[in-house]
């Protein structure tokens, strides 16, 4: 009320400011809403007119009323400019909102820039775990960390409550939290004497899991929790705030307590290390420490490293280093699309500039100082970058959640991802930048040399005005050639990708994890019966042609990897060895995978039980590796680890694509189950059905369920979908880049067709003279079509310049194809080029059938 | 002849009788025509009215209850009744023989 009162008594005359605000004080009881209108009717209808005197605020009120006023009366003007600029704002404070937190605010912890990731650097510039021997003396001999904590995955079953559930977690050296610089919100944090073996009994729970399964009951701590029937004590809980960079998924830590444990290994890269560097060193010199700390491992454990030095790469670039090359490339998508919705409002501002030259032209001749009529342009275009601005905000606040929705989930910082303040102030700048760009383009364009205009008394627009449009068409087009060959190169990346041969056949494959932990399968055989119940209660179900087990899947993200041995030639070097994916299975599983046998034979049932005779399969690539040349059966393999038995080759099998579609292939081996040295307690069970595998999901789960309830089933997904996820970031990205690209598209087409609509307009006359001199409406037609093909084809050619030199920063994005793929790029400039040619139609058909008689007499 | 805004207006203010300021005319209008104008428009032609010389106005006593403000009372003047008669005689010639439910007097 105070704020309205003021309003009015500064703006309003007084003895007309009175009035209202009388009548709004006797009236308050109508209300807040009813107040608020009331004072900006009065401010709109009962302001005085602008004079030479007047102040700025008022100039631009009137200035503001009278660009109201405008769009009103051209209402197609209006919608399609505020909804071109409100797209376009919106997509881009949309993705802007998703960089800024995940690529440029600095992470939520403590001088997080002294945070890094320390790795071994492999010979050809690649990066390894380390040991965690390596990570002892890396830690103890710097002198530049202030603290280190190495990380292992976790996935422990909580047992308690009758409720099994598998969560993901952590091991971590006690420091771990210490080195991220947070505490625990309740009980304490890990402390030196529990990171041994034997006393690493304890875990810390993060807030989520708190409340979600223990009720957010604060007496949790020190009470045992029940971890695979292993008792654990809680010590503490996270905040909710803290966001895990780390390792997103993590629900519960538990202490490392290696101590000197056959973990406790220079050669089994399975751990990672996190480091604070001290305050008063930065990365370099620590990288440059962490470096010479390495060399001198390498000389004293010459047969431990393969690794070449040391790699410390900071948090923030580590978190974000696998999506950062997407983000980027999609930033500059959307500041493309951007870039042509602005060309193509000013394009539009432009075309009704030049139907404004007479109202100008009078309003300067009645005495309208020039600045004054820049100011109003100038209102003018901040009145429609305000309006485009809204509905930017209106569009990002619908569709970021529905982008967040469908961002890889590792992503880090997902939590923080909010239409916020930045990306507001973001937004407002771009607001302002246009209205000058919107206010001005007309400004220095048709309006300039007001004297002619009006002496001349006819629409004289210059060729500067139709060289600035033709200008901002022939842009529009190239910056649609490059999203669109963007869009295409990878589209057909996509193309090559689900093309890669699997080296199995995924359709109608369901798979699920199955537990067998706890009291009951403390021994090796109680799990091997648990399979077989599982495998025959499941094949015994309608639909299901084949089952089998296995400890891991192609595709599906898992890492189990042992170095593989011809035991009559030992490398010298144990870090040379190749290593193979692990595959211990059913008899079945070959069969349900439809991998299929190149050489020699599958297991038969009897190696199946026989623990003593111990057999084993070869991927092709494996065998060429170990015996190029050579017929592998017969051979024998020996797998590194405490228990190396020799293993009878049988058969050489078909490579799978395991740890990606894109990925670099790696070799495989396989061994019977009841072969393996020990029983796995999770496992994969893969179901071939004869229909679709999605209807057979709840029977299997049933049925798996009441073998045995106390185990959790988990992972439960067709093969067609762990496919689906591992192409889910380019699928992302072919979605935002296509919708960018098909946006871009139609904003050229109808920049193009805008620009040839007007100057036909304007040529009627010359037209009308042309078929007067007996020009053929074909003539007329090639006429106006060459005029826009011209625009169009000066379009192509720089957005093929750009396109080549801009799409090497899409690299990561493409497979299979290059950046300047030649079949995209000349798949993108016929297509550009047709429907430009089409736009260019509409107003050629007009021009053709212009009328001459009528055309002359018009003047 | 007047414009619609200006016949509503001096209607009400006639209607409204003494004390014809912003809030009763908007009132008069509201409950007979049904039409939620606002006081800026109200106060716009009423200014436009004063203009023309179709309405009077004078000043009201400042009172507590419009913290401190005088009211501004509008009555229309002689000229304005004229006018209201010249346009309403328009209004029925040009309706006469019509069915458009203005009946000739």
């Amino acid at each position: 009320m105070r704020f309205c009162i003021w309003l009015l008594e500064r703006f309003l005359r007084p003895e007309v400011s009175a009035s209202v605000v009388g009548d709004l004080i006797e009236q308050r009881e109508r209300g807040t809403f009813w107040i608020y209108s009331e004072t900006l009717s009065a401010l709109w209808n009962l302001h005085t007119r602008a004079h030479a005197g007047d102040g700025l605020v008022t100039t631009l009120l009137i200035d503001l009323r009278i660009a109201a006023r405008l769009l009103r009366r051209s209402p197609a003007f209006a919608i399609v400019s505020v909804l071109t600029l409100g797209l376009a704002i919106g997509a881009t404070t949309s993705i802007f909102s998703v960089i800024e937190p995940v690529l440029l605010r600095p992470l939520p912890y403590p001088h997080a820039d002294h945070l890094a990731f320390v790795w071994e650097r492999e010979r050809d510039g690649g990066r390894d775990n380390v040991g965690y021997a390596t990570f002892r003396d890396f830690m103890n001999e710097s002198k530049t960390i202030a603290y280190a904590a190495a990380i292992g995955d976790w996935q422990p079953t909580l047992s308690d409550k009758g409720n099994p559930e598998r969560v993901a977690g952590d091991r971590v050296s006690w420091q771990y939290f210490r080195t991220l610089g947070v505490r625990p919100e309740l009980g304490r944090d890990f402390i030196a004497e529990e990171d041994v073996p034997g006393k690493n009994q304890v875990v810390i729970l993060s807030h989520g899991l708190w409340e979600r399964r223990y009720g957010a009951d604060r007496s949790i701590i020190g009470r045992t929790i029940s971890i695979a029937d292993n008792p654990m004590t809680v010590v503490g809980v996270m905040p909710a705030s803290f966001d895990n960079v780390v390792s997103p998924a993590a629900q519960i830590w538990r202490v490392l307590g290696y101590a000197n444990q056959p973990f406790a290994c220079r050669t089994c890269h399975h751990l990672r290390m996190l480091a604070r560097i001290r305050p008063e060193t930065d990365m370099a010199t620590a990288a440059t420490e962490l470096d010479q700390i390495h060399k001198r491992m390498e000389k004293t454990y010459p047969k431990a490293y393969a690794s070449v030095g040391a790699s410390v790469v900071t948090m923030q670039e580590e978190a974000t280093r696998e999506f950062r090359p997407a983000l980027l490339a999609l930033t500059a998508a959307v500041l493309l699309v951007l870039l042509i919705a602005v060309a193509n409002v000013v394009n539009l501002q432009l075309a009704r500039a030049v139907r404004r030259e007479e109202e100008f032209a009078i309003r300067a001749a009645l005495g309208a100082r020039r600045a004054r009529l820049v100011g109003q342009l100038l209102t003018e275009g901040l009145l429609l970058a305000l309006l485009g601005g809204v509905a930017g905000l209106v569009f990002a606040r619908i569709s970021l959640p529905v982008l967040v929705d469908r961002l890889p989930a590792a992503l880090p910082r997902l939590s923080a991802i909010h239409l916020d303040l930045s990306a507001l102030g973001a937004v407002t700048a771009l607001v302002l930048l246009l209205a000058v760009v919107m206010g001005l383009a007309p400004a220095r364009g048709p309006i300039g040399d007001l004297g002619i205009n009006l002496r001349s008394g006819r629409r004289l627009s210059g060729g500067r005005n139709h060289l600035t449009r033709a200008a901002l068409v022939v842009g529009e087009v190239s910056l649609a050639v490059m999203l669109l060959v963007s869009a295409g190169l990878i589209a057909r990346s996509l193309v090559r990708l689900l093309a890669v041969d699997t080296g199995f056949d995924p359709a109608h494959l369901l798979t699920l994890e199955i537990n067998s932990v706890g009291a009951n399968y403390r021994s090796d055989a109680s799990v091997f019966a648990y399979h077989d119940r599982v495998r025959e209660a499941v094949a015994a179900l309608p639909g299901v042609t084949n089952v089998a087990v296995a400890n891991q899947l192609p595709l599906a993200g898992n890492v189990d990897m042992y170095g593989v041995i011809d035991p009559e030639n030992i490398p010298s070097n144990p870090e040379l060895v190749p290593s193979g994916d692990r595959y211990v299975v059913s008899g079945s599983y070959l069969s349900a995978m439809r991998i299929p046998i190149l050489r020699g034979r599958n297991f038969t049932a009897s190696e199946m039980i026989d623990t003593t005779n111990r057999v084993a399969l070869v991927s092709a690539a494996l065998a060429q590796r170990m015996w190029p040349g050579a017929n592998p059966i017969g051979k024998h393999i020996r797998l590194e680890g405490p228990k190396g038995h020799d293993r009878l080759v049988v058969g050489v099998v078909g490579n799978v694509r395991h740890r990606g579609l894109d990925a670099t292939s790696t070799l495989q081996w396989y061994a019977p189950e009841r072969q393996w040295s020990f029983a796995d307690n999770q496992e994969i069970l893969i179901v071939r059905t004869a229909g679709d595998p999605a209807a057979l999901a709840a029977s299997v789960r049933k049925v798996v369920a009441s073998i045995d309830p106390t185990q959790p089933i988990v992972k439960m997904a067709t093969m067609d979908q762990i496919i689906a996820t591992s192409t889910a970031q380019r699928r992302l990205a072919l979605v935002l880049f296509g919708a960018f690209a098909g946006a871009a598209l139609l904003l050229a087409v109808a920049g193009i067709y805008g620009v040839l609509a007007g100057s036909v307009a304007e040529r009627t006359r010359e037209i009308g003279v042309r078929s007067a001199l007996g020009a053929t409406p074909r003539d007329i037609i090639g006429l106006v079509v060459g005029q826009g093909g011209r625009l169009s084809a000066i379009g192509l050619v720089l957005g093929v310049a750009g396109s080549v030199a801009l799409t090497r920063y899409l690299r990561t994005l493409l497979f299979g194809v290059g950046p300047t793929d030649p079949t995209t790029f000349v798949g993108v400039v016929t297509l550009l080029g047709l429907v430009t040619v089409a736009a260019c139609l509409i107003p050629a058909m007009r021009a053709s059938r212009v009328d001459p008689s009528r055309a002359l007499r018009s003047e | 002849m007047l414009g619609e805004l200006e016949q509503v207006v001096l209607l009400a203010v006639m209607r409204v009788g003494n004390d014809a300021y912003g809030v009763p005319v908007h009132d008069e209008i509201q409950r007979r025509a049904g039409r939620d104008l606002t006081l800026g428009t109200i106060y716009k032609t009423l200014t436009r009215l004063e203009d023309k010389g179709l309405v009077a106005s004078y000043i009201g006593a400042p009172t507590t209850e419009r913290g401190g403000r005088r009211t501004r009372c509008y009555t229309v003047t002689v000229s304005g009744k004229r006018a209201l008669q010249a346009t309403f005689k328009a209004l029925r010639q040009m309706a006469a023989g019509l069915d458009v439910g203005l009946e000739p007097t």
